[in-house]
């Protein structure tokens, strides 16, 4: 199960490949736990915010410049600045950065699969 | 686009690369490597048609690295460089690309581009060409090659120059 306990529209439309969805499943919950379960929260959010899906805000602070960082993704992902990455490094540290890469791609990812009703076309509908 | 990585190598004596960075968070690597060796060892939906979405993918997105890796398999299976030079704009009109594969770049162009672009006559084309399983592999391979381009990209880790290389396809057994 993943942090939250919501698996996200990819894994829904995995449940007739049940390998593959536990598989994903691990890989997502992974790069959740790498990140730590409130920083996803407010990344999730960030990226959901910039697509216009709806997400509930997440209580709390989360550093500033790692989520203007995870706002680019979903539109500006090749406009970010070594500068603005660096801010991010400097908040977070390199490792959860490369944990941060992976989860915002990820969400932004699940957003456009959600959009396009993956769940539904999988279902048939 | 940055082509100065922004995260050391976590391998000592290499240079930072996807795998190289990616060792800081083994965990991720690890189940990362397990995840695609299993999709791209699953023949529920061809080596040939999850190449066609990577191609589409890396074009839109702008993936430099992901734009010059050929997959074994697919190759094996007929996507030459004659039909990959077509998965580009007017792709529709393509001879070379079969109806399947033009259904699964119009997929492609909704999930990565613009969710508009999947018609109700797009949706029912895709369900007549693929098999609800097929369809949940075809997904699962873009949001992987989506987020796969789009972390290389922002972690910084873009090639400079690379030529175009034919690599081994990712499989269980290369995972370890």
């Amino acid at each position: 199960m993943s942090a939250g306990g919501v698996s996200g529209p990819v894994a829904a439309a995995l449940s007739g490949t049940p390998d593959l969805g536990a598989k994903y499943e691990a890989f997502r919950d992974a790069a959740h736990e790498a990140l730590g379960a409130q920083l996803v929260a407010h990344v999730r959010h960030a990226v959901a915010e910039v697509h216009g899906v709806a997400s509930t805000a997440p209580h709390g602070e989360a550093p500033a410049a790692t989520i203007a960082y995870a706002r680019r993704m979903p539109f500006e992902h090749t406009a970010i600045t070594d500068e603005e990455a660096a801010a991010v490094v400097a908040e977070i540290g390199e490792v959860r950065f490369v944990a941060l890469s992976v989860v915002a791609a990820l969400a932004d990812a699940e957003c456009r699969a959600g959009m396009v009703d993956l769940e539904a076309l999988v279902d048939g509908a | 686009m940055s082509t100065n990585p922004r995260v050391s190598s976590a391998i000592e004596g290499e240079s930072p690369h996807f795998a190289s960075v990616l060792a800081h968070q083994p965990a991720i690597a690890e189940r990362f490597g397990a995840l695609y060796g299993a999709f791209w060892d699953s023949d529920v939906l061809s080596a040939r048609l999850k190449e066609v979405a990577r191609m589409r993918n890396a074009r839109i997105t702008q993936c430099g690295f992901c734009r010059n890796v050929r997959f074994d398999k697919a190759v094996a299976q007929g996507l030459g460089e004659e039909v990959v030079a077509e998965i580009d704009e007017g792709y529709e009109a393509s001879a070379r690309l079969s109806d399947t594969e033009k259904a699964i770049l119009k997929f492609t162009d909704a999930i990565i581009h613009d969710p508009e672009l999947l018609t109700g006559a797009d949706r029912a084309a895709l369900q007549k060409h693929l098999s609800p399983d097929q369809i949940a592999e075809l997904g699962l391979g873009v949001t992987l090659f989506l987020a796969l381009a789009k972390a290389l990209i922002t972690m910084g880790l873009e090639p400079e120059r690379m030529e175009r290389s034919v690599l081994p396809t990712p499989s269980r057994a290369m995972a370890g």
